[in-house]
C-alpha cells in the first residue's frame, strides 16, 4: 500500500484533492527533512517578498503606523512548527524544539528578503500525546525602506510598539534564547525532604539542588545568547520538583528530580543611549480603565506565578 | 520622534553583528517597558538573582479555643523568606550589583509533602549607570525592592529611593467559637468580638514587624505596603498575615515639591 492510497475518495474531485494533498504532505516532509522551506510556503514568501502577492502581517492599525514612522515595511506573516518528543530529557528537550522552530523561521525570513521578523509568539497546542509538544513560532517579517535584505533577518519577540520602542533607545531585540536545566538528586540518608520531624527546618539538600539547577539553567541562558547579543529579558521562568520512590537492591531510595527552563528575548543593547523620549506620567479618568493589564504575549508556558504570591 | 533609528541598530537590521561584547551577558525578567524606564532612570540591569530554601515546618498543636499565634509557624515563614531573601542578595553582591528591582517573593507547597515549602526569591540585579554607589543600603550591600521597573523610575522621580524590602509575618490561630454559641445569636446580627479581635492581633504583629525591620534599616518610610492573608494547607483557623513593602530613604538632594509635574488627565476611548 502506498502513502497515496489511504486519501483515496470516491468521486473524481475528491480523488484529485486527496492526492493534491498527499503530495502536499510528502513535499512538506520531505523538505523539512532536507532543512528546506516546504515549496508551497517558499512560493508564497517570494510572491510576497517581489510585491506580487499582497502583503500580511500579524500587526493591528496601530502598530502598522508606528512600525511605518519607522519605515518597517511588512512582508508576509511567517510561522514554523516543530512537534518533538522527549526521548531522553524533557527540559532538554525544550531547548532543542524551540531551537529547530527557530532555525526555519529565520529560513523563512531570509527566503523573503527581510531585515527582522517582529511579533514573534511562541505557541503551543496543549493536546497531551504522550511525551511530546509541538514548538509554534509565528511572526511577521518585515524589511526597512532603504536597508538592502539581510542576511541574518533579526529575530523580536517583541510586539512591533515595543520593537520601535526598543529600537530608538538603541536596543536591538535580535533573537530567542533559552537555558534549560534539569538534575537528579538520589536520598542516601532518607532525610532530605524531612530533616527533623518536628523542628523547624531548612530542608537544605532541596534548597541546594534548587540553587543548582536554576544557577546553571541561567548560566545555560547566558551562554546561549552570548554569540547573538548582551544581554536577555527572560519573560519565562518555569520551576518543577518531583519526588520519585525507588526499588535500587533492597531498598526503597527517593529520588529528586528538579527542572528549571528560562525562555528569554535576547537583545544586542549599546550602553548609555537611554530613551529618547519625555516620560510624562497619565491618569486615565475612565473606570476600569484599558491602560492597565496587557494579554501575555507568549502562551508556551504557564509559568509559576500562578501558584500564588506572596 | 524622530524617524531615523540608531546608526547601531541600522547595522544590526543589515544583518551585521558588532564584534564581541566586552561587557558580557546581562540577563533580566524585565519587561520590554520596565528595561527601558530603569535605564531612563540611570540604571543598566546585569543579572538575575535568584534564591531558593525548601524548608520543613514543624508541627504546632493550636488551642481549640484560643486566639493565639502559631509561633512555629510565624518562625518557619520568617525564617524561610529570609533565607531565600539573603542568598539572593549574595548572588547580587557577588556580581557587583547596587541594588534589586523587581523582587518576586513566591511560596509554594511542594504536593509531595505536606511539611515542605519552597520559597523562591528572584529579581534583577542593577548597577548605577555613572558608577554612583550612593544607591546602596546602609550596609554598603545591594539596595532590595519589589518594585516594577515603572515604580523604581517613578520613586526615583518622587525624590526617594529603595532601600530595602521590609515585611513581617505573623501566622495565627483564630479561636473556634464553643458548639452552644450559635444559640444565643439566632436570628441576630451580632458582631464575633473574638474572630475581629483575632484579626486585629494578627495584623497589628505583622505590620509591626515590618515597621520594625524598616528601622532597623534605617529607612524614614515604606511604600508599597500590601497585608497578604493566606494559608499554606494548615488547618482551617489558620491564618498567615503577611505585610510586605519597600523601605525608602529620600534621594541626597530631595526633589522640591513644586519641581515635580502634574500628572496628564486623559480619558481613554478604546475598549
Amino acid at each position: 500500500m502506498s502513502i497515496f492510497d489511504r486519501f483515496k475518495g470516491t468521486t473524481r474531485e475528491q480523488k484529485a484533492a486527496a492526492e493534491e494533498s498527499a503530495h502536499r504532505q510528502m513535499d512538506i516532509l520531505m523538505s523539512l527533512r532536507g532543512g528546506r522551506i516546504p515549496t508551497g510556503a517558499l512560493e508564497r514568501l517570494q510572491e510576497a517578498a517581489a510585491g506580487t502577492k499582497p502583503w500580511m502581517a500579524t500587526l493591528t492599525p496601530a502598530e502598522l503606523r508606528i512600525a511605518r514612522s519607522k519605515r518597517l515595511k511588512p512582508i508576509a506573516a511567517i510561522s514554523a512548527t516543530c512537534w518533538l518528543h522527549y526521548g531522553y530529557s524533557w527540559t532538554r528537550g525544550h531547548a532543542e524544539g524551540w531551537g529547530q522552530a527557530l532555525d526555519r523561521l529565520a529560513q523563512e525570513a531570509k527566503a523573503c528578503g527581510a531585515n527582522a521578523v517582529l511579533d514573534v509568539k511562541m505557541r503551543t497546542i496543549r493536546l497531551p500525546l504522550g511525551e511530546s509538544m509541538d514548538f509554534t513560532l509565528i511572526g511577521t517579517a518585515v524589511k526597512i525602506d532603504g536597508l538592502p535584505p539581510s542576511s541574518d533577518p533579526i529575530i523580536a519577540t517583541v510586539p512591533a510598539l515595543e520593537f520601535v520602542k526598543l529600537l530608538e533607545a538603541d536596543v536591538v531585540p535580535v533573537g530567542i534564547a533559552i537555558g534549560a536545566h534539569y538534575e537528579w538528586m538520589r536520598d542516601w540518608s532518607g532525610y532530605a525532604a524531612n530533616p527533623s520531624l518536628w523542628f523547624n527546618t531548612e530542608a537544605r539538600q532541596l534548597s541546594d539542588l534548587w540553587e543548582q539547577v536554576r544557577r546553571t539553567a541561567h548560566q545555560d541562558l547566558r551562554q546561549n545568547a552570548r554569540n547573538q547579543g548582551n544581554g536577555v529579558l527572560a519573560h519565562v521562568n518555569f520551576s518543577q520538583m518531583f519526588e520519585v520512590e525507588r526499588e535500587v537492591g533492597e531498598r526503597k531510595i527517593k529520588e529528586y528530580l528538579a527542572r528549571h527552563i528560562v525562555v528569554a528575548t535576547i537583545v544586542d543593547a549599546r550602553r548609555g543611549t537611554p530613551l529618547p523620549h519625555e516620560i510624562k506620567m497619565v491618569v486615565d479618568m475612565r473606570d476600569p480603565t484599558p491602560l492597565t493589564g496587557t494579554p501575555p504575549h507568549h502562551q508556551a508556558y504557564a509559568t509559576n506565578e500562578e501558584s500564588g504570591a506572596i | 520622534m524622530t524617524n531615523d533609528l540608531p546608526l547601531h541598530a541600522q547595522e544590526r537590521l543589515k544583518g551585521l553583528r558588532s564584534s564581541a561584547h566586552s561587557t558580557g551577558v546581562f540577563t533580566s525578567d524585565f519587561s520590554v517597558n520596565e528595561f527601558l524606564l530603569v535605564r531612563k532612570a540611570g540604571f543598566e540591569p546585569i543579572g538575575l538573582c535568584v534564591g531558593s530554601c525548601v524548608y520543613h515546618v514543624g508541627v504546632q498543636y493550636s488551642s481549640w479555643s484560643q486566639n493565639q499565634e502559631m509561633d512555629v509557624l510565624s518562625k518557619a515563614m520568617y525564617h524561610a523568606r529570609e533565607l531565600a531573601m539573603t542568598r539572593m542578595r549574595a548572588e547580587a553582591s557577588a556580581m557587583g550589583a547596587d541594588g534589586i528591582v523587581g523582587v518576586k517573593l513566591t511560596i509554594r507547597r511542594l504536593e509531595w509533602d505536606e511539611h515542605l515549602l519552597e520559597f523562591i526569591a528572584i529579581g534583577t540585579g542593577v548597577v548605577h549607570g555613572e558608577g554612583s554607589t550612593g544607591f546602596r543600603a546602609h550596609d554598603g550591600g545591594p539596595f532590595t525592592s519589589d518594585l516594577s521597573g515603572q515604580d523604581f523610575w517613578s520613586l526615583l522621580h518622587s525624590g526617594y529611593r529603595p532601600v530595602e524590602m521590609v515585611m513581617g509575618s505573623c501566622v495565627y490561630h483564630v479561636a473556634h467559637r464553643g458548639a452552644l454559641a450559635g444559640f444565643g445569636t439566632v436570628g441576630r446580627n451580632v458582631e464575633l468580638e473574638n474572630f475581629t479581635a483575632a484579626l486585629y492581633e494578627a495584623r497589628e504583629i505583622a505590620v509591626e514587624r515590618m515597621q520594625f525591620e524598616a528601622a532597623a534599616a534605617k529607612a524614614e518610610g515604606v511604600v508599597g505596603v500590601d497585608i497578604h492573608e493566606g494559608s499554606y494547607g494548615w488547618q482551617t483557623h489558620v491564618i498567615e498575615f503577611f505585610a510586605i513593602g519597600t523601605a525608602v530613604l529620600p534621594l541626597d538632594q530631595e526633589i522640591a515639591p513644586e519641581k515635580i509635574s502634574d500628572p496628564i488627565m486623559v480619558l481613554s476611548v478604546n475598549d
